[in-house]
């Protein structure tokens, strides 16, 4: 068997996670703490700087592995980072699923000064990926490597992070979606799991990192007398965190204080995460002075004094971000301005109980899926008073629909679940009846099919989808559609576009909408050029051929008469 | 001339076991070196206080504790420096625990009896009365000492400039 190797990839941390059959240990990752000083602990901050001449002493930013590397990463880029923020990267992850922008052009930092070499998102994600298997000392080749992603990314975000860790020499690495990972990690942890769920459970997993939040819904099944899980659904992709939360508190306090310089400001932030974690303890104080030290020299002579109190600290989070809300509430939807500057797309809705809501109000259109058992991940969750405002939520809905309570699982790992889950499940797929979670693609992809019709002026042909990947495609399965053909001109590239849904999963492959609803949103287009020395008549007639791979990859092919395969690539360098 | 190479040579024989280099060189003899000159790369050299700024310089990185120390604090109420030192006070330790094990030189309750384990006026101090000889049995242990177990402070990076325990700050508008 070999070794396994889970990346927790994540939007604010990375971790890495080692499992032989024996045993599963988080790995100490080295990384620049302070100039010239190389510290290992066991998560690498996802931030990037990228060095400029006024930034480091000479010969400072050296690694055990690297006497001079181009960019520095983890606790000293974030520490460097908050002083200079035109040279810093952060959540690469969250930029390298947003479709709005090229995500392999040089885009961040995206408040680089002029004249600040930039890099890619998938370049971010790259260097981290290339950290860890530097600071580990592992050949990864001999390896099995499981990276986890969002279950909220998609097709293109899955490939790009696939490309970065190609770019990065990882090797042959797997995906595996992050809120499954942290109940595999759950699993894990409790060889008596049987014992605590049982058939007919549901275990929604909510996830909540430092910048996204996750939800995906697992089913316990009964399959001739042994315990089966399905994944049933995830949720949409928000960009919605801890960070949030603790930056809400932070711009709420700095109302009431003096001008802050933005070293201050990190400091103000840091203190209020903090703060935030002590009141809201089950016996903590009813208030928590916060201190800003004097910024010169002078540090008692320039401090600035503040409080923050407990009925504030839940009054904002709380009530902010897990508001009381009936089980019917929508979150508000994005409201989309020609003006919008450049950014990521953040949650327009900061009320996480409504986005849950509308994930259990998603699952089976028209009704409340209820579940049984709810796991929480992510650090957000350490204050148990979230934890127990999600459950009261949660079971008030449930009540009112006449539905048992749901009661969470104990014992959850909230920091490092996501890596030793990754690679819980590395061991248990070379495991003969190893415990696995079925689900497939948890999305539905469409084509876009343009009608012959007559051209009309200022009028784009109307477009048909066509279901290439209905909603559960399992890994490893095929489907054909023969009876589609196109024909394809040689030697230019042919463009196909792409369409996806959460919300249609009813739709069997082959089938063609009409029409393309609200419910579809398109993607970056995906195309292929077939080679001009193929001695063909100038057009191949050709099929197309979905494939969800082993791995969880999903790729689409074109298929000519005669049998030849070229794989159609996501076209993500023009805007979408 | 050669009743003075006579005697560098035997005494050099007698006390060094060898033969000095310039009697070798009259005689025609060349010394061969047993092991090729290692080429060693320049060594940074590490002067006697650079361990004690290193440290402070730390302090003064995390916890400004530099800048504390030497502000005038007089004019300032119990209240304002009380606040401020809560900060310094937990980043100091913070930092002194990660670079610096301690433990006590001896680990008793202070206030009760404590054997002398040490008779090195280094480690334990006798206070009161101290009978003639310095031996003594035991006695009320009053303070535990410090002993520093172990360090683990980053090595100097080349050219590291110790002397600035912060160095300046300029934010450009």
């Amino acid at each position: 068997m070999k070794p396994i190797l889970g990346i927790d990839l994540g939007t604010t941390n990375c971790a890495l996670a080692l499992a032989s059959p024996e045993s599963l240990t988080l790995l100490p990752i080295p990384q620049l703490v302070n100039p010239g000083e190389v510290q290992s602990p066991d998560l690498l901050p996802s931030f990037l700087f990228l060095p400029g001449p006024a930034d480091f002493p000479a010969g400072s930013t050296a690694l055990p592995w690297d006497d001079a590397p181009p960019y520095v990463c983890g606790v000293l880029a974030r520490k460097r980072g908050a002083e200079n923020a035109g040279r810093l990267v952060s959540s690469a992850k969250s930029w390298l699923s947003h479709a709005g922008v090229d995500r392999n052009a040089p885009i961040l930092p995206s408040a680089a000064p002029e004249g600040v070499r930039r890099i890619s998102p998938v370049e971010a994600s790259r260097t981290y990926l290339a950290h860890l298997k530097d600071a580990s000392g592992l050949d990864f080749a001999a390896h099995q490597v499981l990276v986890t992603v969002p279950a909220s990314f998609d097709a293109v975000a899955r490939d790009l992070t696939l490309k970065a860790a190609a770019q990065a020499g990882l090797g042959e690495v797997m995906l595996l979606e992050e809120p499954q990972a942290a109940f595999y990690a759950w699993l894990e942890r409790h060889a008596d799991w049987r014992e605590r769920i049982g058939p007919k459970d549901r275990v929604l997993v909510i996830d909540v990192g430092g910048g996204t939040t996750d939800f995906t819904l697992i089913a316990v099944h009964d399959a001739q007398g042994a315990l089966a899980l399905e994944r049933l659904a995830v949720g949409e992709h928000i960009l919605l965190g801890g960070d949030n939360m603790d930056l809400a508190l932070a711009r709420f306090l700095e109302q009431r204080l003096p001008k802050l310089d933005p070293v201050q400001f990190q400091s103000l932030w840091q203190q209020c995460r903090a703060a935030k974690e002590a009141l809201l303890a089950p016996d903590g104080p009813a208030e928590q002075p916060i201190t800003l030290l004097g910024r010169g020299s002078s540090l008692i002579g320039g401090s600035i004094k503040g409080q923050l109190t407990r009925a504030e600290v839940r009054e904002l989070l709380l009530n902010g971000f897990f508001p009381q809300v009936a089980s019917t509430d929508l979150p508000e939807r994005q409201k989309r301005s020609g003006l919008q500057a450049l950014g990521l797309p953040y949650s327009a809705d900061a009320g996480i109980t409504r986005h849950l809501a509308h994930f259990l109000r998603s699952v089976q259109p028209g009704e409340l899926t209820a579940p049984t058992h709810v796991l929480f991940n992510g650090g957000v969750f350490r204050s148990a008073a979230l934890r127990e405002r999600v459950l009261t939520v949660l079971n008030q809905w449930l009540a009112a629909e006449g539905a048992p309570a749901a009661r969470a699982l104990q014992g959850e790992d909230l920091m490092h679940a996501v890596a030793r889950g990754a690679a819980y499940y590395g061991r248990m797929r070379q495991t003969p009846g190893g415990i696995r979670i079925r689900g497939g693609v948890p999305r539905t992809y469409y084509i876009g099919i343009e009608e012959s019709l007559p051209a009309v002026p200022f009028m784009k042909p109307p477009i048909k989808a066509l279901t290439v990947v209905p909603f559960g495609m399992e890994e490893g399965t095929t489907h054909r559609f023969a009876d589609r053909e196109f024909g394809l001109v040689v030697g230019e590239p042919a463009e196909f576009r792409f369409f996806v849904s959460t919300t249609r999963r009813e739709d069997p492959a082959g089938d063609l909408l009409e029409r393309v609803t609200d419910e579809l949103d398109e993607l970056p287009a995906m195309e292929v050029t077939l080679p001009a020395n193929a001695g063909d008549a100038g057009v191949i007639a050709a099929t197309l051929e979905s494939t969800v791979t082993e791995t969880g990859l999903l790729q689409l092919w074109i298929v000519a008469r005669d049998g030849r395969r070229w794989k159609l690539e996501f076209n993500v360098r023009e805007r979408t | 001339m050669s009743i003075g190479y006579a005697f560098s040579a035997f005494f050099g024989i007698l006390f060094k076991n060898e033969i000095p280099e310039d009697v070798a060189a009259a005689l025609g003899w060349v010394r061969r070196d047993s092991k090729p000159k290692v080429v060693e790369k320049p060594k940074e050299t590490v002067g006697p206080g650079d361990g004690a700024l290193q440290i402070l310089g730390i302090l003064q990185r995390d916890a400004r504790l530099v800048d504390f120390l030497m502000e005038n604090i007089a004019p300032y109420t119990d209240e304002q420096i009380g606040a401020a030192v809560r900060g310094v006070h937990e980043q100091s330790r913070q930092t002194l625990e990660r670079y610096l094990q301690f433990s006590p030189v001896i680990d008793g309750v202070e206030g009760t009896y404590a054997k002398i384990a040490s008779k090195d006026p280094a480690a334990v101090k006798l206070l009161g009365n101290v009978p003639a000889d310095g031996k003594a049995a035991g006695g009320t242990l009053r303070h535990k000492g410090w002993r520093v177990t172990k360090t683990d402070l980053p090595p100097l990076f080349a050219h590291q400039k110790t002397d600035i325990l912060a160095p300046a700050e300029i934010e450009v508008a």
